[in-house]
C-alpha cells in the first residue's frame, strides 16, 4: 500500500486536510532545521482516515419491562444499537453471551438491560459484576446509580472490594441486587465466606465479566479456576448462573469466554454503534544513526506532536507507558504551555498515585474543557468518563492492538472529528507495528490464551475449593483426576477423607496466600533501605533471579533501585534508590531438555528436503543467571557487564520450538559464527512477534537455543540439550550446534498455554518475523529487529533473513 | 531425573503443610475406636443425621447466682436501643440461659473452619450442668449440629466469651452449610468479652479467660486449677492428628479445657452481674479503687450517668493509683457537665490544667464556662491565652508533627474565641467608660464588680 501524502490527502474531509496540514507543518517545524519531507513516508508510516459511520438501530425488545424502557427513554435511549439488541435477546433466550465491542459502543447497556429487567420482574434476582480493577467498578457504579434513581430505587447496587467499610458489608450482602467486585475480592473475600452471601448465591441469575480480554495468561488461568469455584458454590445453592461477557476486539473472544466459563457462549460481534470521523497516524521518529538504528527519543517526539495539537487549541490526551514517562511528558508540556499564576493549570497529569478527589477534579476539568491537555498512564484507558477530546497521542505502542484502540478512542467518543497519533519507540514491537499498518488495521490477529489446567494454579484453587465446600466424589474440577489430586493433598496434610468427602484440614486460610497474578506463591520481597526500611513490592520466584540479582537496576513505579543484596534463603532483596542512565539485563545460561513431544510437523511445507521441523511439548528448563549487562537508556548501548554466582533454577514448562536441520544450515553461504549469530537474532525477533500474537509481555516467554537430541522420539529424555543466550563468558565461536532447536518456552512453571497456539500459528509467526527483520532500515541489525549490534557478528541480520526465507518459501 | 516424570512431585502447592508430619498408626480395633469416649466418659448421641459423642457432667462450682434485671439490661443493650418485652422476659428467666464455647479447627473463620467440639452449659440443681458434643470425624457434624440446635431451642439466651464475633458466626456458617438444619434463632446473646475488657483491662492488661479466672474469680482459692491445660494454639493440630489416627489422650485434654472454659464463663457471668447490680463495696486497696473506676467508665458508656458519677467519685476518694487520677478527674468532669453540674465540672477542669494530656481540653472547657455561663470575658480570655500558649509549646514538639492539622484547627478556634472576647471586653469597657464621663463617681465600683463576676 502506498503512503504518499498526496494520495492520503485526497481521501480526507476537512478534518483530514487539517491533520495533514498539521503533519506537514510538524515535519517542517523540525527543531534541527532538517526537512524530513523526503522521508515523510518513513516518518509517517500510515495515515488512515475513518469516515463517520451511521448507527444501526433496533427496537427495544418487547419483553423489556415498561418501567425499564421508560428509565432508558428518560436518558434519551429509545432505540438500541443492533448489537445491544442482539446481546439482550441472546441473554433473554438463556444463552451465555460474549459481546465484542469497540470503545464507546454502549456495551454497559448490553448487560445492564437484561440484568435490570430480571430484577424488575423478580425482586429476588441477583447479579455479580466482575471488573479487572477496582477503579472500573467505581465507574460503572455511577451509571447504575443513575438508573436506580430513575427506577425509584427498586434495586440495590454496591461495589464490594477492599475499600468497602466493614459496617456496610452486611447490608451489601443482604440488599445488593447487583454487586460490583473484582476477581481478587471474589477469590479472597466472597467465595471463602459464601455462607454470609446466601441471599446472593441462592438467587444468582447473572455473572457479568467486563473487559474479558484482560483475563489472559496467568491472570486468566487463575480467573478460570476462580469461576470453577464460583459455579461450584452457586450449584451448592441450586443455581446455574448465566454469563454475560464483554471484550475488546480480539481474534478469539468466543474461545476465550468458553474456556473461562467452561460452557458454550454465543458471540455477538456486529457493531451497530455510530462512530465519528477519525484519523489515525503512525509516527516513527527519524533515524539519527542509521548504522546503529538509533532513532530520536520518542518521548521528546510525542511531546512535540502533542504540542502541535495544543497550539491549535485542540484538547489533547497523551498516553505514556510508565509513570516515569508520564511525569517527563508532563514536565515538557507544562514548560511549553506556561500559564499565568492567576489561572488554574491547563495541562495536568493523571495516574494511579493521584488521590481520588484530585482525579475526579481532573476528569471534570476535561469534560468542561478547562483542562486542555492531560498526560496519563493506562489509568485513563478504560471506562472513565472524560468527555470527548480532540486528539490522542500515544507515546509508545501500548502492547496490544486492543488497548491501542481503547486509548485512541479517548479522542472523539461519539461525535465530532478526532485524531490519534501513535509515536513509536525503537522497541521491536513498536517498529513492527508502525511498519506493518495492515497488521494493525486489519482483522485482529491478537489471541488471548489461558491454561486453566496448569497444575500449580489448579491445585492451589482446589485447596480453596475444599476450604469452601467439602469435595464430593462425583465432582469435576478441570481436566485432572480429582481423586488423585485430593489424595495427594491429603498426603500433604491439607485434606482428610471422611464420609466419601474430602474436607479441609488446615488452620490456614488458603486464599490468603494465593495471588491471582502469579503462578506460584513463592515470592521474593523487595525491601527499600534508602531511608526508613519499607517493603515496596514482590517478584515471583522465576523472574526474581533475572530482575533482582545483586547489582541489578530494579524499576518500580518509574523509580530506579540498585539491588544491594539478595538473600536467597530468606527470599528478600534489599534495594536502594538511585538515578542512573542505564538498566540491567541479566545474562542467563539456559538449558532446555525436551521431556515429551506433544506434536511435531514440517516447519515448511513446500520444500521436499525437510529443512526444518516444528514441535511443541513438555520441557525442563534449567537456568542460571551468570552475569548481567548494563544497557544505556534510549540508545540501548552496552555500557558494562558483571559476573554473578547464583543458584540454578529448574522449571518444568511447555515450549514450542523449531529444529533447523543440517542440510539447511550447511547450504547457506555463511560462516559458523554468522549462522549462530543469525539464529540468535532470528529468535530475538521471533519472540517479539510471538508476544504480539499472544498479547503477552516479553517476560512471559523465554528463549533458548539447544542441540536437538539424536533421536527425539526414541529417547527424548536421555540427552541433555545445552543452550544459552549470549554472554561474553562463553565465546560463541566455540559452540556449534549440529542441528539446533530454537525454543520459545512459557516462563511459568507448568506452562500457561502459549506453546500449542504458537505451534499452530507457526506460518504466521515465521512470516511476520521475516517481515519485521526485512522491513527494518538498519544495516546490520539493531534492537528493533535482531537485537543490538554489539552482540552480533556483522552478517547476523543477513543470516537470520536467509534462514527465515528458507522457512517461509 | 526420574522424579521429573511424576508431574505431582513438582507442584509447590502440594508441599506438606507441616514439616513434622506426626503420624501414629490408625487405631484399628473397634473397641479402641471408642477409647476417647471412655476417656471422657461420653456416650454416643444418635439422631436422624447419625452419631456423635456426647458427654454430660454436673459441677457443684460455680454455684448458681441470680442476675438482676439491671445487670442483664446493662449487659444486653447497646447504647441506644431498648429491649423488647419478649427479649426481656427470656433474658430474665435463668432456665433459658445457655453458656456456649467451641473448639475449632482454626481461628481464620470462613467456611473451611469447623467446630469439632461444642460445649454448652446451664444452671441446674444449684450447680452447672455441662454437655459437650464431639465429632469423631467430619461425617458426624450434622448430627452434632442437630443436637446443639435442639438445646438452643430450649435455652435461646446465649452467653459467651468472644462468641459474638467468633463462635456464633462460625456456628451460623456450619448450620448454613448443612442446607438442612436451619440456623437456630436466639432470643438474646450476651457476650462477656467487652464488659470484661471494660472492667479489668486497666488492671490486668490482658483479659484472657484464664487470666480473669486467676485474678478476678480468685480460682486458686475456690480450688480450681487448670493443671496440664492444653495450649489453645495447638488445639487444631491435635484434632487433625486425631483424625489421621493419632492418639486420643490429647483430645481428652481438649475436652477438659473446654469444660474449664465453660465453668469459667459461668463464674465470670455471676461475678459481672453481681458487680453491675450492686456496684463495688467501698474499695480497700488501690486495685479495688481501679476496678471501681473501670466500672464507672463502663456505666458511663452504657448511659448510667448517676451511678457512674458516684462510682468515679468514690474511686477518686479511696486511693486510686496516681497514674489514673487525671483520667478519672476528666471522666468525672465530663459526667458533671452532662449532669449540668457546671460548678463541679469547672473545679475539676481547674485541677486538670496541671496535666499535660488534659490541659488543652481543660482550657477550652473553662473558657467556654467563663465566657457563656459565668460571663466573665476577662477570665475566659485568660484561659484562652493559656490554651494558646500550651498549644504552641505542644506544636513545637517533634512527636506532634502528625497532629499538626488537629492542632491548627484547635489553635484557630482559640484564636477566634480570643478575638471575640477581646472585642467584647473593649465594648464593655467603652460602655463603662462612656457613662464615666457623666457619672465619674460610679465608675470604679462598676468595673470592679464586672471583674469579680
Amino acid at each position: 500500500m502506498s503512503h504518499s501524502l498526496a494520495v492520503r490527502r485526497a481521501a480526507g474531509s476537512a478534518l483530514a486536510a487539517r491533520l495533514s496540514e498539521l503533519l506537514d507543518s510538524f515535519a517542517a517545524d523540525d527543531t534541527s532545521g532538517h526537512y524530513w519531507g523526503d522521508y515523510s513516508d518513513e516518518i509517517f508510516t500510515a495515515v488512515r482516515h475513518f469516515p463517520a459511520r451511521e448507527a444501526e438501530w433496533a427496537d427495544v425488545p418487547s419483553w423489556v419491562h415498561a418501567d425499564l424502557a421508560a428509565a432508558y427513554a428518560g436518558k434519551g435511549i429509545r432505540q438500541l444499537y443492533t448489537h445491544q439488541a442482539a446481546a439482550a435477546e441472546a441473554v433473554h433466550a438463556g444463552k451465555n453471551v460474549v459481546v465484542v465491542t469497540p470503545t464507546a459502543s454502549g456495551k454497559t447497556l448490553c448487560y445492564n438491560l437484561p440484568v435490570l429487567n430480571a430484577i424488575l420482574e423478580n425482586a429476588d434476582a441477583r447479579a455479580l459484576y466482575l471488573f479487572p480493577t477496582k477503579a472500573l467498578a467505581q465507574d460503572q457504579l455511577a451509571e447504575l446509580h443513575d438508573l436506580c434513581r430513575r427506577l425509584a430505587d427498586r434495586f440495590g447496587v454496591f461495589t464490594y472490594d477492599g475499600d468497602t467499610p466493614s459496617d456496610a458489608r452486611k447490608a451489601i450482602r443482604q440488599q445488593g441486587h447487583i454487586v460490583l467486585t473484582n476477581p481478587d475480592m471474589l477469590h479472597t473475600g466472597i467465595l471463602p465466606h459464601h455462607t454470609r452471601w446466601t441471599r446472593l448465591f441462592e438467587n444468582l441469575r447473572y455473572i457479568v465479566l467486563d473487559e474479558l480480554h484482560s483475563y489472559r495468561g496467568v491472570f486468566g488461568s487463575h480467573l478460570a479456576n476462580v469461576l470453577r469455584r464460583l459455579r461450584r458454590i452457586a450449584r451448592f445453592y441450586g443455581r446455574e448462573p448465566q454469563f454475560i461477557c464483554c471484550s475488546a476486539t480480539i481474534a478469539n473472544p468466543g474461545d476465550l469466554a468458553s474456556r473461562l466459563i467452561e460452557a458454550e457462549v454465543e458471540v455477538v460481534s456486529s457493531n451497530g454503534a455510530p462512530a465519528a470521523e477519525k484519523t489515525f497516524a503512525f509516527y516513527n521518529p527519524p533515524v539519527v544513526n542509521r548504522a546503529l538504528g538509533i532513532r530520536r527519543s520518542y518521548i521528546n517526539e510525542s511531546s512535540r506532536v502533542a504540542q502541535e495539537f495544543l497550539k491549535r487549541n485542540l484538547q489533547t490526551i497523551v498516553f505514556a507507558n510508565s509513570r516515569l514517562h508520564t511525569e517527563l511528558l508532563l514536565t515538557y508540556l507544562k514548560q511549553a504551555n506556561p500559564h499565568s499564576p492567576a489561572q488554574p493549570e491547563t495541562i495536568r497529569g493523571y495516574r494511579g498515585g493521584y488521590l481520588p478527589g484530585e482525579r475526579r477534579e481532573i476528569e471534570r476539568g476535561l469534560r468542561e474543557g478547562r483542562i486542555r491537555g492531560v498526560v496519563s498512564t493506562s489509568a485513563l484507558e478504560l471506562g472513565i468518563d472524560v468527555g470527548s477530546l480532540d486528539a490522542a497521542v500515544l507515546a509508545g505502542y501500548p502492547g496490544t492492538i486492543a488497548s491501542t484502540w481503547q486509548r485512541a478512542g479517548r479522542a472523539g467518543r461519539r461525535t465530532g472529528g478526532s485524531c490519534a497519533v501513535l509515536v513509536a519507540s525503537s522497541s521491536p514491537l513498536d517498529q513492527f507495528i508502525v511498519r506493518h499498518p495492515d497488521y494493525f488495521f486489519g482483522n485482529s490477529p491478537e489471541h488471548a490464551f489461558i491454561q486453566p489446567d496448569n497444575l500449580e494454579i489448579l491445585v492451589n484453587h482446589l485447596k480453596c475449593a475444599a476450604f469452601e465446600l467439602p469435595i464430593r466424589p462425583d465432582e469435576r474440577f478441570g481436566e485432572i483426576d480429582l481423586a488423585e489430586a485430593c489424595a495427594r493433598l491429603a498426603e500433604a496434610g491439607y485434606l482428610h477423607h471422611a464420609g466419601g468427602h474430602w474436607h479441609w484440614t488446615h488452620e490456614a486460610y488458603p486464599a490468603d496466600t494465593i495471588s491471582l497474578r502469579s503462578v506460584s506463591s513463592d515470592n521474593f520481597v523487595i525491601i527499600d533501605i534508602t531511608g526508613e526500611t519499607q517493603v515496596i513490592g514482590e517478584v515471583d520466584f522465576p523472574s526474581a533471579l533475572a530482575t533482582v540479582h545483586p547489582k541489578a537496576i530494579y524499576l518500580h513505579e518509574g523509580q530506579q533501585y540498585h539491588v544491594e543484596k539478595l538473600d536467597f534463603q530468606e527470599r528478600k532483596a534489599y534495594v536502594k534508590q538511585v538515578d542512573v542512565d542505564y538498566y540491567t539485563d541479566a545474562v542467563r545460561y539456559t538449558q532446555v531438555r525436551v521431556l515429551e513431544i506433544a506434536d511435531e510437523a514440517q516447519a515448511s511445507e513446500s520444500v521436499a528436503s525437510r529443512p526444518a521441523l516444528r514441535a511443541h511439548g513438555d520441557v525442563l528448563v534449567r537456568s542460571q543467571v551468570v552475569g548481567f549487562k548494563k544497557i544505556k537508556f534510549f540508545t540501548n548501548e552496552n555500557v558494562g557487564a558483571g559476573k554473578l554466582e547464583l543458584p540454578e533454577n529448574e522449571m518444568h514448562t511447555t515450549a514450542y520450538w523449531i529444529t533447523l536441520e543440517r542440510p539447511l544450515l550447511e547450504s547457506m553461504p555463511f560462516s559458523i559464527s554468522e549462522r549462530q549469530s543469525g539464529m540468535f537474532g532470528l529468535l530475538h525477533a521471533l519472540e517479539s512477534i510471538a508476544t504480539l500474537l499472544l498479547m503477552c509481555d516479553a517476560r512471559d516467554l523465554g528463549t533458548a537455543i539447544g542441540e536437538r537430541p539424536p533421536s527425539a522420539q526414541a529417547n527424548a529424555q536421555s540427552d541433555v540439550v545445552v543452550a544459552t543466550n549470549f554472554d561474553s563468558a562463553t565465546p560463541r565461536e566455540t559452540r556449534e550446534f549440529f542441528e539446533p532447536n530454537l525454543y520459545l518456552y512459557d516462563a511459568y512453571p507448568g506452562g500457561i498455554g502459549f506453546s500449542e497456539p504458537l505451534f499452530r500459528a507457526h506460518d504466521l509467526l515465521v512470516r511476520q518475523t521475516r517481515d519485521l527483520i526485512a522491513a527494518c532500515s538498519c544495516e546490520q541489525g539493531c534492537p528493533s529487529c535482531v537485537g543490538p549490534t554489539g552482540d552480533l557478528v556483522p552478517r547476523a541480520k543477513e543470516a537470520a533473513l536467509a534462514i527465515l526465507d528458507r522457512l517461509v518459501s | 531425573m526420574a522424579d521429573s516424570t511424576d508431574k505431582w512431585s513438582r507442584v509447590a502447592a502440594l508441599r506438606p503443610a507441616r514439616l513434622v508430619a506426626h503420624r501414629a498408626p490408625r487405631l484399628g480395633a473397634p473397641e479402641e475406636s471408642d477409647f476417647l469416649a471412655q476417656l471422657i466418659g461420653a456416650g454416643i448421641g444418635k439422631n436422624q443425621y447419625g452419631e456423635h459423642l456426647s458427654a454430660r457432667n454436673w459441677f457443684p462450682s460455680p454455684e448458681f447466682s441470680e442476675a438482676s434485671p439491671v445487670a442483664l439490661a446493662l449487659l444486653s443493650h447497646g447504647r441506644e436501643e431498648a429491649l423488647s418485652r419478649r427479649t426481656r422476659s427470656a433474658l430474665e428467666d435463668p432456665s433459658r440461659w445457655l453458656f456456649l464455647d467451641t473448639e475449632t479447627t482454626g481461628l481464620a473463620g470462613g467456611t473451611g473452619t469447623y467446630a469439632f467440639l461444642v460445649g454448652i452449659a446451664w444452671w441446674d440443681a444449684g450447680g452447672l450442668q455441662v454437655e459437650q458434643f464431639f465429632m469423631r470425624d467430619f461425617s458426624e457434624e450434622h448430627s452434632l449440629l442437630h443436637q446443639l440446635s435442639s438445646h438452643i431451642a430450649q435455652r435461646p439466651v446465649l452467653i459467651t466469651f468472644n462468641g459474638k464475633s467468633f463462635d456464633w458466626p462460625l456456628l451460623e456458617n456450619r448450620f448454613t452449610l448443612t442446607r438442612a438444619i436451619p440456623v437456630p434463632r436466639l432470643a438474646a446473646h450476651l457476650d462477656l468479652l467487652h464488659p470484661a475488657r471494660a472492667l479489668w483491662k486497666l488492671r490486668l492488661g490482658s483479659v484472657r479467660l484464664v487470666e480473669l479466672e486467676r485474678q478476678v474469680l480468685d480460682a486458686p482459692r475456690i480450688g480450681w486449677h487448670r493443671e496440664d491445660d492444653v495450649e489453645a494454639a495447638l488445639i487444631p493440630q491435635l484434632y487433625f492428628d486425631y483424625l489421621r489416627g493419632g492418639p486420643a489422650e490429647p483430645l481428652a485434654g481438649v475436652v477438659r479445657h473446654n469444660q474449664m472454659d465453660l465453668r469459667g464463663l459461668a463464674a465470670l457471668f455471676g461475678k459481672i452481674s453481681t458487680l453491675l447490680a450492686n456496684g463495688q463495696p467501698r474499695p480497700e486497696t488501690p486495685e479495688e479503687a481501679l476496678d471501681l473506676f473501670s466500672l464507672s467508665r463502663f456505666l458511663h458508656r452504657r448511659g448510667e450517668r448517676v451511678r457512674a458519677q458516684a462510682a468515679c467519685e468514690q474511686a477518686l476518694a479511696s486511693g486510686l493509683p496516681a497514674a489514673f487520677r487525671p483520667p478519672a478527674s476528666r471522666e468525672l468532669a465530663i459526667l458533671a457537665m452532662r449532669q449540668k453540674d457546671y460548678a463541679r465540672a469547672a473545679t475539676l477542669w481547674e485541677d486538670l490544667i496541671a496535666h499535660p494530656e488534659d490541659v488543652l481540653r481543660a482550657c477550652e472547657q473553662l473558657a467556654i464556662h467563663y465566657e457563656h455561663r459565668v460571663r466573665d470575658a476577662a477570665r475566659a480570655a485568660d484561659y484562652t491565652r493559656l490554651g494558646l500558649k500550651k498549644l504552641r509549646l505542644l506544636r513545637a514538639r517533634p512527636e506532634n508533627v502528625f497532629a499538626a492539622g488537629r492542632l491548627t484547627r484547635l489553635e484557630n478556634k482559640f484564636q477566634r474565641r480570643l478575638v471575640r472576647l477581646e472585642h467584647r471586653m473593649k465594648n464593655e469597657s467603652d460602655a463603662v467608660a462612656a457613662p464615666l464621663l457623666r457619672h465619674p463617681s460610679d465608675a470604679p465600683s462598676t468595673r470592679t464588680i464586672s471583674r469579680r463576676l
